[in-house]
């Protein structure tokens, strides 16, 4: 699929470029969740802490969702489970580091697409965001016995910044999808393929509806030319009131289309032209002097007609005679 | 590879066989041409059906034999150009223009005889 060639090549942006997730975004998102330095410095606080339950956490979270089978599923072997988990492990522990910056997004970020990438469902994600802070706060309070606000604090500075991370593995996911629906959409109205529709003997009509881009522009040409073989066509009325935009490579396609067609025996008229096309032609100065060219499809059909009519009368007198 | 060309009744046809050298092309230009004065034709059908490429040699050849022969007296037109080729063609800019083109050879003649009778019909009007 050809991208459209505005749009510089989407590898070279990184993900939060890609999803719109600017530095003034992130930092408006940890406004909201009421983040800040405090919470960063009680959450340095217990970096030594989290690399001392990181690995038992992260062991009890798996050896609860391997209940489930549709997780299990994602564990074929026991050395990716093991990889997962060293992974999981440095994913937890980036938690309690400090420096919450883009650096921090685009690796939430990337993570997440990996998850979207798997399947990975989001039910697993939050369930295991869960589990982690219900184990951490066991131990927060275990380790902050003697001052229980302290233990709260950090576990609710701790919630804010996991609620961030759920905020971006959740765009990813939604971002993803998005993405792979509008690919599919573009896929679907492509292979809707502009109908040629033998209107009567010798003449075509090809109505189009919608967006006109240089695949469809092609797809369109080909259609038309081998229609107008098979059909021994010798009027096509092509309707373009359906289109509301062409850009200069689709109209430069399309007169080379008509020409095509005249090279093979058959008159085109374009019906439908709108103002802003017309415009657009102009503007470009795309050359349609030897296209004929009427309002609506009505008067297309009736100039066909008497353009058949002459053709007809020319073409079986000698035979009469 | 020799163009034959036929003649049938008023017209001449001309029915390429196969891919063409521009030293065919030149040949079939002058026979054409002769062959129009020769038998005093009033029109020429050239079929292209089999050509599966049309540089820019044939199709300034082509053009100029429908000039040619149109100061002759008769008029040409090219048929059978096949889908691909009209389209790569006009890629190439090859548009043929005012030169008469037509699906295939039915519809070539049937176009020579409507433009005949097209100019005697205007004649006794003009």
């Amino acid at each position: 699929m050809a991208a459209p060639p505005t749009r510089p090549p989407e590898k070279f942006l990184t993900i939060a470029e890609m999803m719109n997730i600017s530095d003034a975004e992130a930092r408006r998102r940890m406004e909201m969740l009421e983040f800040g330095h405090d919470d960063e410095a009680r959450l340095r606080a217990v970096s030594d802490l989290a690399e001392r339950y990181a690995t038992d956490v992260i062991d009890a979270i798996y050896r609860h969702l391997l209940h489930f089978p549709e997780m299990q599923a994602f564990f074929p072997t026991r050395e990716l489970l093991e990889r997962v988990k060293g992974q999981q492990r440095e994913y937890f522990l980036r938690l309690t580091q400090g420096n919450y910056d883009m650096g921090y997004v685009e690796n939430r970020l990337s993570i997440g697409a990996i998850h979207e990438r798997i399947n990975l469902p989001m039910k697993f994600y939050l369930a295991m965001y869960n589990f982690y802070l219900r184990e951490v706060g066991n131990r927060l309070m275990d380790e902050y016995r003697d001052d229980p606000k302290q233990a709260l604090e950090t576990l609710l500075s701790l919630m804010k910044l996991t609620f961030f991370d759920m905020e971006l593995a959740i765009d990813t996911y939604i971002d993803a999808r998005e993405r792979t629906i509008r690919a599919l959409q573009q896929e679907a109205i492509r292979e809707l393929s502009t109908p040629v529709l033998p209107f009567r003997q010798g003449m075509l009509l090809l109505p189009i509806i919608g967006q006109i881009d240089s695949p469809r522009a092609r797809q369109l040409t080909e259609h038309l030319l081998e229609s107008i073989r098979t059909n021994r066509a010798k009027v096509v009325v092509i309707d373009i009131t359906g289109v509301a935009t062409v850009d200069s490579r689709v109209a430069n396609h399309l007169v080379q289309t008509i020409d095509a067609a005249r090279l093979m025996g058959a008159h085109v008229i374009v019906s439908g032209i709108s103002p802003v096309i017309a415009l657009t032609m102009v503007t470009l100065g795309i050359d349609l002097g030897r296209v004929v060219t009427v309002g609506d499809m009505q008067s297309g059909i009736e100039r066909a007609e008497s353009l058949l009519q002459e053709a007809g009368d020319e073409g079986e007198g000698p035979a009469e005679a | 590879m020799q163009v034959p060309i036929l003649k049938q009744g008023p017209y001449l046809i001309a029915s390429i066989q196969g891919a063409l050298t521009d030293a065919d092309l030149m040949q079939l230009r002058e026979n054409l041409v002769q062959a129009v004065r020769r038998h005093r034709s009033r029109g020429v059908v050239i079929d292209v059906t089999v050509l599966d490429v049309m540089d820019s040699f044939a199709a300034r050849t082509l053009r100029s034999i429908a000039t040619m022969t149109r100061l002759l007296g008769a008029r040409t037109v090219i048929v059978g150009i096949q889908p691909e080729i009209a389209f790569s063609m006009v890629q190439l800019g090859l548009t043929l223009e005012d030169t008469l083109t037509s699906l295939d050879l039915e519809d070539g003649l049937a176009m020579l005889k409507a433009a005949e009778r097209g100019r005697d019909a205007d004649g006794p009007h003009s």
